[in-house]
């Protein structure tokens, strides 16, 4: 018990920490990087902008202070969990941010779903059928799945199973249907990859003398590869799904501007173009707290499955 | 066992094929069950609240829900809306009379009192409204407001088809929960932020009552997916095409593209303050060097209009031809000393001649604009150094440049002061070539205090005599806005002023 309780302090400790320094590195950052957030605002639709109103918009945002009391000021902020008010929508960034999430969730749960079932599936196959046909296969579909970028697989999705034959919507959220190609596109790529990695996961694992003391009992491959191997051979998956899981909770920014998903990652290229600064920094707490917990969930879940990590 | 497992998985895949054939299939239906007529667009930008005094008042006004008193016909000419007329009393007074009948969405009466508070908050909320409007007090009396301006400001029926000034009823303004009561003829029913904007007829609307019974926007930022959802079907009418997209739809008999001209100009800056720049003869010979007819033909693909000024051809101000100088390039680099070495570049007692060029990937047609400039340039001996910055205005600020490609909306409300006062007044942070003219300043002054329409078009003309002349921009194309709409849907035609995109008199053939 007293173990469980100093592992949970420590790792708490830790995503506070983490998620400080990251938040606190991004508010210089993005005061070093160039772009005035007010003229942004006032040119949107390329007018001129007065001085006097650009004056104006950059008092009433706050800009004209020093950048010491911004910081404390976001500091603060931050702490209360109010994280600021948009400077586009003149909304809390909080409420901006949990608006966007769902669809987000949703998208990224789709694409972990493929991305499991591709992996299990064409990882478990190929790792059956080591040689042959099959493995070819996959090996072939890895090497698309990771040279393929994913605005291309969208694209190409779009225009065979919408405009071609008009199986699915295009592009938007709503019925599950809209949801099938994003999905694709997340999952499809990813998921080929890791099979790889299952596959020689569990290839090596079948080498290992405690497999060949159950070939020897004279259990059949399948239930071998089940029941023996899949479980030693699941750890490396397991924490690089975790990690490509946490990349899609913060929204992938690719897939979800090219099919108009309304995520956290198509929220974000649009107030990093116009410098929304509380929306860049609430979503970097937010996205480095994700971060940091999915990695702790996966050490617990390593634990789990590894007694030797527990050990450790 | 073996068996056993195998049938599971197949199984499994097959109902998970099922099922999403199934929601597939019953999307379509859903879509299709509604008798009345109905329409979905496809705009780029989806509006971050529906405040229409804030940031995003282009966004509400494009859905058709709000008006302003003052509109832009074609000709960009300001006439009636909620407005029926106005008055110039003295240069700083007017009187607008108000339409009468006009309810709100929540169906209250727009009088005089409404009017005035909604003008006073979109001041007090947006800076944009404050600097074209110059309003020092309001006067509401039954049907009619006085405005008093701090300044003379001749331009402002024009300024008040800003979309910064629509009219609502500003207890329903920037309130979370409801959507805003405006006076348009589509009224606000769901809005899903970056997604889509639902609108239903406003059946107490006070002009011509819409003939679309329900429209929907679909937010797709994403040129090619704005493309692919009109082919697909999923909406009937797409917003800026990229030009590159054109020849698909028009391979299609389906589909048509509407095109007009914008008051857009692409334009490349000298500054003026650089050693290069400096002499008014050389920019107008670098000037001469830039083929506007090909950027229009091969990077515009024909959907553009070269450029001989800051403002179109379209306003009354826009001046039509252009005299243009040939041949004097080479005259002009001999005269200053300088003489082509064996690689047939300009040098002189040792160095290159070369320009330092800016351009930034946001509007990329302008990256390859630059790269044709640069190889013609090129080709006349001068070294350029071609460079992209991702944020253009701050390069311009602390970088050293010579030239830059720019991009700018010059007469957003028909009138051509605010451009002007901004872009060309020597001690505006906004004139980014640091032009400085004392004539033109003078009568950019005076263009404040004209306000006969005609006087106030010649003064146009004439400043822009002052600025080919001087040429702190070579002028390069004016874009023209892109639709492209489903044949049977009629009436959603682009506009020059790029704000009117949503009317009451859209329709669609009945099936």
């Amino acid at each position: 018990m007293k173990i469980v309780i100093r592992f949970g302090v420590e790792r708490i400790a830790q995503l506070v920490l983490v998620v400080f320094l990251v938040s606190s590195l991004t508010f210089w950052l993005l005061r070093l990087a160039p772009g005035d957030p007010a003229y942004l605002l006032l040119t949107a639709h390329n007018i001129p902008v007065s001085d006097e109103a650009l004056a104006d918009l950059r008092e009433e945002l706050g800009l004209t202070d020093s950048l010491g009391s911004q910081y404390m000021n976001w500091l603060q902020d931050a702490f209360t969990l109010q994280w600021g008010t948009s400077y586009v929508s003149k909304e809390p960034v909080a409420n901006e941010l949990l608006s966007r999430i769902p669809a987000t969730l949703e998208l990224a749960g789709a694409g972990l779903l493929v991305m499991v079932l591709v992996t299990f599936t064409m990882g478990g196959a190929t790792a059956l059928y080591s040689s042959g046909w099959l493995n070819r296969i996959g090996r072939g579909a890895a090497l698309l799945g990771s040279s393929v970028p994913s605005f291309w697989l969208g694209f190409l999705l779009i225009y065979v199973c919408s405009v071609q034959f008009g199986w699915l919507p295009s592009m938007g959220r709503g019925t599950a249907a809209h949801l099938i190609l994003p999905a694709l596109t997340l999952g499809l790529g990813l998921g080929t990859v890791y099979a790889r990695v299952l596959r020689s996961s569990l290839l090596e694992v079948m080498d290992q003398p405690f497999v060949q003391a159950t070939k020897a009992r004279g259990l059949s491959k399948r239930r071998i590869l089940f029941f023996h191997v899949c479980k030693h051979a699941l750890l490396p998956v397991v924490t690089m799904m975790g990690t490509s899981f946490a990349f899609m909770l913060g929204g992938s920014m690719i897939v979800e501007s090219i099919f108009s998903w309304p995520g956290l990652g198509n929220y974000m290229i649009e107030s990093i173009n116009k410098r929304d600064y509380p929306v860049i920094q609430g979503y970097v707490i937010l996205t480095s707290f994700l971060f940091v917990s999915i990695h702790i969930a996966v050490d617990l879940l390593s634990k789990l499955v590894d007694p030797r990590m527990r050990a450790r | 066992m073996r068996m056993r497992t195998q049938t599971f998985t197949f199984l499994l895949w097959i109902a998970a094929a099922g099922l999403f054939l199934l929601s597939g299939c019953g999307s379509e239906k859903g879509a299709d069950a509604s008798k009345e007529p109905s329409a979905t667009f496809a705009f780029p930008w989806s509006p971050s609240s529906l405040d229409p005094h804030g940031s995003d008042s282009w966004e509400i006004m494009r859905s058709g829900a709000g008006e302003t008193l003052v509109k832009l016909n074609k000709e960009l000419e300001p006439v009636p809306w909620l407005a029926k007329e106005w008055k110039q009393e003295t240069p700083t007074t007017w009187t607008f009379g108000l339409q009468e009948n006009v309810t709100f969405h929540n169906g209250k009466p727009m009088d005089a009192a409404s009017v005035k508070a909604s003008l006073q908050r979109s001041i007090e909320k947006e800076a944009k409204a404050r600097d074209l409007l110059k309003i020092k007090t309001i006067e509401a009396a039954s049907n009619q407001l006085k405005i008093e301006t701090t300044e003379p400001n001749a331009a402002l029926p024009a300024h008040l088809a800003d979309p910064s000034v629509t009219i609502g009823d500003v207890g329903t303004l920037g309130k979370r929960g409801t959507y805003p009561a405006l006076t348009g003829p589509f009224q606000m029913e769901e809005f899903h932020k970056d997604e889509s904007l639902a609108l239903k007829r406003y059946e107490q609307y006070w002009g011509e009552k819409a003939l679309l019974s329900n429209i929907t926007i679909r937010f797709i930022p994403e040129g090619n997916t704005r493309l692919m959802a009109l082919q697909s079907g999923d909406v009937d009418a797409a917003v800026d095409i990229p030009v590159d997209n054109i020849d698909v739809l028009q391979k299609s008999n389906q589909f048509e593209i509407l095109t007009a001209p914008s008051l857009r100009t692409h334009m490349m800056l000298f500054n003026v303050q650089s050693s290069v720049f400096k002499d008014a003869a050389f920019r107008k010979a670098v000037d001469a060097l830039v083929p506007k007819e090909e950027i229009v033909q091969s990077v515009m693909k024909g959907k553009a209009l070269a450029a001989n000024g800051p403002f179109p051809d379209l306003l009354p101000f826009g001046q039509g031809e252009e005299k243009k100088e040939t041949g004097s390039f080479e005259a002009f680099m001999k005269e200053e000393g300088w003489k082509k070495n064996e690689e047939a570049r300009w040098e002189k007692n040792g160095k290159l001649f070369e320009i330092n060029m800016l351009t930034f990937p946001q509007r990329p047609e302008l990256t390859v604009m630059a790269e044709i400039i640069q190889s013609e340039l090129l080709a006349n001996g001068v070294q350029v150094n071609l460079r992209q910055v991702e944020n253009i205005d701050e390069a311009l600020a602390k970088e050293k440049w010579d030239v830059a490609m720019y991009s700018m909306l010059t007469a957003h409300t028909g009138d051509p002061e605010y451009f002007l006062n901004l872009f060309y007044r020597s001690d505006s942070s906004s004139n980014v070539s640091h032009y400085a003219s004392p004539v033109l300043d003078q009568l950019i002054a005076q263009l404040k205090e004209t306000a006969d329409q005609e006087q106030r078009n010649e003064l146009a003309l004439n400043i822009q005599k002052i600025i080919t002349s001087d040429m702190p921009q070579s002028f390069l194309v004016h874009p023209e806005t892109i639709f492209a709409v489903r044949k049977g849907l009629t009436g959603f035609e682009p506009h020059a002023s790029e704000f009117y995109y949503i009317h009451s008199q859209i329709n669609v053939a009945g099936e």
